[in-house]
């Protein structure tokens, strides 16, 4: 046996050493990864233990200026799926498929992602929830989830635009105020496995999601469907490519309605709104499909430009009276061509084949003659006409809040011949979107301010508390208020007196200008295509609404502005000013033909004297009353001429009326019981109460029973019995 | 000899201590893998447990088994660990991602390179110890000595284990290094191996994107880097005092068979720092006596031997600290007394066992 030599022990010792020297450089390693680096790398490992599923946000509401909803959010649910914790993906595809009604193959494709988390269904129904809820499957998961919905379907698509899938704003006001509508959203956080499944003893963190603001419109419920009904009906009548209606609050700048038709659903933007959309799409290939919807969702008042045509007179009017190269009666002389400009092809008046001779600047307007404007314009020259063009608003955005907003085109004064002065004088050679045209027609009648559009008034939270509102701009004055005063009694004129008459609506002082412009395609005037329209302000005196109608391309035939724009703004003005409550106020001549006019009369009893009188009062009635008490506290419980009586407009209509407190209140039956009949009828008729007697004598029962409940005029029947004795 | 001497107390505590450990660190690492696996979360823990029992009784055996006796079987002994390797080529061999490493035997089944591993360290030793002076000559030590490492590792090479073919070579190169052969030599033979590693990582793709992984772990984290930063995601999120027994968050299936080659990250997830110093510690202090018991050997093959043992545990075990800490490239080595693994437990109970019999006949204290 032999013992172990000196080297052997001493590379053993050196072994030693040696192992404890890397045990040492180890533990320092070791240390710096958990001490130094501890934190960093902890952090790290946070992050990819953390699995997040995001919690959409409500997404503020959208409502008119009076608080009605035109665009809300509602709860919804979504089923997720974390396909790593799913146990038996055919049965489970099998229950989900079904009660989701999708595709079984999809669901299971879903089902088996090599992914952390697959969307399986968004915006299911309660239902649906709680049937999946029951199910009880394992990986799927049901978050809360909210959608939106447009209450009113197709109407104000173009101011309240729409959202895609993940509730982000694509078009209009849900756009352009996506960031304050949308909210924070919040999360759920779950520490998960490598594969994403849950951690057994861990406890999930929600963040919840803040909901965004809502946003109060300057549109009007009841204006817009107005405008709505309005281009519904001229784009049917006349065959129209498109129509548009917008009503503007002059003095604020207030957009009150706006709408363009054929329109889309904002709830499916996708989907054909009428049957001629849905056979004309069915035509379609999904390229051109998609083409067609990215037209029709462009909103047309504000991104479009077209030629004006006789509208824009009124600027070249507004702008020839504030400078003075023209007064109200100033003489012009119409023999059919423009010849002051030379011009490759003559300049005519609309009327050239029966000119319209001498006439006064007023009654130039009233005949929308060009050749009068044609000289205004030349007065003015390029550079000051160019100057109130711009000032007005004209080649420049107004700054709306809504998208893809155009400038319209404005030749340069550099650029401007004598002809393109002359043309553009009436309205030809420049082209404007019709949201410039309003804003400029709404400048024309405040007083002279040019106004910012405003669509969106303010901005409040969740419980209706005020956080942002934005106030009327005025960008600038661009006239004077006597030349603006000047321009409504011009534009009565036309309503009254000229091309206009057919927008006139007695009462409510309308004035207006007609417009009927050759459509310019490819650069050129297409024949046979035409836009007309009408710009209508009223009252004029004191103006409430500026109304823009435009029918893009009638198709009857009859394409005159004056023939099929005006009519339709006369009605708009009509039932715009009887909802806003207007004062109408009759010219003598008015009130006579007012009063020859035959009325049905309303119902109105039920009512309580307040809104009978108001009623009545609306549709030109006058009326008596034998009461004189507090008006909220009567009611009508008979009027004479009966309802559906046809009368004499302004008749008078004799009111019988109640105390509503006894009609409405409940009255305790009495106790009658040995009573006379002489009595009972005086109890009786004291508080109104109806009888029927039976037999003679005292009072032996009665039905109801006393200390019944019983309603004002209620039957009671009283039994009677002679005593004997 | 006197029989009555007492073992090294020292050496078996730590060592219970680490089985102790491991057998909770096992249940704690394995439980997603054995809940979610085979359903049972107890599953590894119960085999463990098993094994540490057993391990106990073979260390417990060996302490009083006399080492000499050792010497004389250990022919018997190497052809018996050589046999057992041949029997995964029948089909009791059973097949784990491509690589033949397990024998079943029905009621269990068994590693045969980790009985490998102590096997050939003591026909090693034994040869070594019969021929003193030879280790000095080429021909007649160092020579066979090679062949007798090559038989070892080989036999392991051959189930597609490179890893811990390696750990062994290195463990046996020590013991010819301890034997006292030359130096020259033994740098000759370094500089072979060298060679051979490179030549090894040339060949293979996959070894030269370890050492891309070792180098930059963080670039490639979601392909080769994934293990090496999950396993300093581990360490890191455990900081000094550590998440907490059972609180890692790591072993869930971020860091594959943590209760394996991993293990030690695990440790410092959950115990941290102090943790991961405290098994250290335990680890040095085996090293520390074994070497002392190799030092105070009374006869040559009970220095080689004990040499041979210590070298084994200390070369594994500093080699899965520094994959784990991702000191080295990474590949893939169990922990001693702390990974799963039945028959590498019982060895290496065994294998102290035979430690602490050589302590009983040292010359010296054995305080």
């Amino acid at each position: 046996m032999s013992s172990p030599t000196f080297t052997t022990k001493k590379r053993l010792v050196f072994m030693l050493l040696a192992v404890s020297v890397v045990v040492f450089g180890l533990m320092m390693r070791l240390g710096y990864i958990q001490i130094v680096r501890g934190q960093g790398l902890k952090d790290e490992a946070l992050e990819q233990w953390a699995k997040d599923i995001p919690i959409g946000p409500k997404r503020g509401a959208i409502y008119d200026r009076n608080g009605k909803e035109l665009a809300v959010s509602i709860s919804s649910y979504q089923v997720d799926c974390i396909p790593a914790d799913v146990n038996e993906p055919e049965r489970s595809a099998e229950i989900i498929s079904t009660i989701l009604d999708l595709d079984k193959e999809d669901v299971l494709s879903d089902l088996t992602k090599r992914q952390s988390i697959v969307k399986i269904k968004r915006w299911i129904s309660d239902e649906e929830a709680d049937e999946l809820r029951e199910a009880d499957l394992d990986g799927i998961v049901i978050v809360p989830d909210n959608k939106r919905y447009y209450p009113y379907g197709n109407f104000a698509s173009y101011i309240l635009g729409f959202t895609d899938y993940d509730n982000k704003g694509l078009y209009g006001v849900e756009r352009t105020y996506d960031k304050y509508l949308t909210g924070t959203p919040g999360r759920l956080i779950k520490n998960t496995d490598s594969l994403g499944r849950q951690l057994p003893g861990d406890v999930e963190r929600l963040v919840e999601p803040e909901s965004g603001l809502n946003a109060v419109l300057t549109i009007d419920e009841t204006i817009q469907h107005i405008a709505e009904k309005a281009a519904l009906e001229a784009q049917v009548k006349n065959k129209a490519k498109r129509t548009a209606v917008i009503i503007m609050e002059p003095k604020t700048g207030n957009v009150l309605a706006m709408s363009t038709k054929p329109d889309f659903d904002p709830n499916n933007p996708r989907e054909p709104v009428t049957e001629e959309q849905k056979q004309e799409w069915a035509q379609l290939s999904q390229e051109q499909l998609i083409k067609e919807w990215n037209s029709i969702w462009r909103p047309y008042t504000i991104s479009d430009n077209y030629e004006p045509g006789s509208t824009f007179k009124i600027i070249t009017a507004a702008a020839g009276l504030e400078e003075g190269v023209v007064t109200k009666d100033s003489t012009f002389h119409c023999d059919g061509y423009v010849r002051q400009v030379k011009s490759p092809k003559p300049i005519k008046c609309w009327r050239y084949y029966n000119p319209h001779g001498t006439q006064t600047f007023v009654e130039g307007a009233e005949n929308s003659c060009n050749e009068v404007f044609v000289e205004v314009g030349l007065r003015l020259g390029k550079d000051k006409m160019y100057e109130y063009v711009r000032e007005f608003g004209f080649g420049d955005k107004t700054g709306i809040d809504l998208t893809s907003e155009a400038y319209g085109l404005v030749i340069r004064p550099e650029y401007i011949k004598e002809v393109n002065l002359a043309t553009m004088s009436f309205g030809q050679g420049i082209a404007v979107t019709p949201i410039q045209l309003v804003t400029a027609m709404s400048a024309v009648a405040n007083g002279g301010e040019l106004m910012e559009p405003r669509i969106v008034k303010e901005l409040r939270d969740q419980n209706g508390e005020l956080v942002h509102e934005f106030k009327p701009e005025v960008k600038k004055r661009v006239i004077s208020k006597e030349t603006s005063d000047t321009m409504m009694e011009i534009l009565r004129s036309v309503v009254d007196n000229g091309t206009g008459g057919n927008a006139y609506t007695a009462g409510y002082r309308v004035g207006g200008k007609t417009g009927t412009a050759q459509k310019v395609v490819d650069g050129r005037y297409a024949s046979g295509k035409y836009i007309a329209s009408f710009a209508a302000i009223a009252p004029t005196d004191d103006p409430e609404i500026a109304v823009l109608v435009i029918i893009d391309e009638p198709s009857t035939g009859v394409y005159y502005g004056g023939l099929i724009a005006a009519p339709v703004a006369g009605e708009v003005v009509k039932e715009t000013l009887d909802y806003l409550d207007v004062e109408l106020k009759y010219t003598a001549e008015e009130l006579e033909e007012e009063l020859k006019k035959k009325v049905i009369v309303p119902d109105v009893t039920g009512k309580d004297l307040n809104e009978a009188a108001e009623m009545l009062a609306g549709q030109g009635f006058k009326y008596t009353t034998q009461e004189s008490g507090a008006k909220g506290s009567l009611i009508i419980v008979d009027q004479f001429p009966k309802a559906n009586t046809e009368v004499n407009k302004g008749s008078k209509i004799e009111l019988y009326t109640q105390d509503k407190v006894e009609v409405e209140d409940t009255i305790i039956v009495p106790n009658l019981k040995g009573q006379s009949p002489e009595k009972v009828i005086e109890t009786l008729n004291e508080m109104n109460l109806r009888f029927k007697f039976n037999g003679n004598g005292l009072v032996m029962d009665q039905v109801p029973k006393p200390g019944t409940e019983v309603k004002f005029n209620s039957l009671i029947e009283v039994e009677f019995q002679k005593r004997d004795w | 000899m006197a029989k009555g001497k007492a073992s090294d107390f020292t050496l078996m505590i730590a060592t219970i201590l680490l089985v102790f450990i491991g057998i909770i660190m096992v249940f704690s690492s394995s439980w997603p893998n054995a809940l979610y696996k085979m359903n049972d979360g107890y599953y590894f823990l119960k085999k463990q447990l098993i094994a540490g029992v057993i391990g106990l009784f073979a260390m417990l055996f060996f302490m009083n088994f006399p080492y000499w006796r050792l010497n004389k079987l250990s022919k018997l002994i190497f052809l018996g660990c050589i046999g057992l390797s041949l029997l995964l080529y029948t089909p009791l061999g059973i097949e784990i991602n491509g690589a033949k490493r397990w024998i079943n035997f029905g009621i269990t089944t068994v590693q045969p390179s980790d009985a490998m591993k102590l096997g050939s360290i003591i026909y090693l030793t034994s040869f070594l110890s019969r021929r003193k002076e030879d280790i000095k000559s080429i021909k007649k030590g160092v020579l066979p000595a090679l062949v007798i490492i090559g038989i070892g590792t080989g036999t392991i090479l051959m189930q597609k284990d490179l890893s811990t073919s390696a750990v062994l070579g290195m463990a046996l190169v020590i013991i010819l290094f301890i034997a006292g052969m030359k130096m020259l030599h033994l740098t000759v033979l370094g500089v072979l191996g060298l060679g051979a590693v490179a030549g090894a990582i040339a060949l293979e793709d996959f070894r030269l994107n370890r050492i891309m992984a070792f180098l930059n772990p963080f670039e490639y984290k979601s392909g080769i880097g994934w293990q090496v930063v999950q396993s300093l995601y581990a360490l890191g999120s455990g900081g000094v005092f550590g998440a907490g027994l059972g609180k890692s968050r790591q072993k869930f299936f971020y860091i594959p068979e943590p209760y394996n080659d991993f293990i030690f990250a695990i440790i410092g997830e959950e115990l941290g720092f102090i943790g991961c110093i405290t098994v250290i510690v335990l680890f040095l202090l085996i090293i520390w006596r074994g070497i002392r018991i190799a030092l105070n050997a009374k006869d040559l093959f009970g220095c080689l031997l004990a040499s041979g043992i210590v070298s084994l545990i200390a070369v594994q075990t500093l080699i899965h600290i520094a994959v784990v800490t991702s000191s080295m490239p990474p590949t893939g080595i169990p922990l001693p007394f702390i990974s799963y693994g039945g028959t590498s437990l019982m060895v290496y109970m065994a294998a102290v066992g035979i430690l602490l019999n050589i302590s009983r006949h040292t010359e010296l204290d054995r305080s």
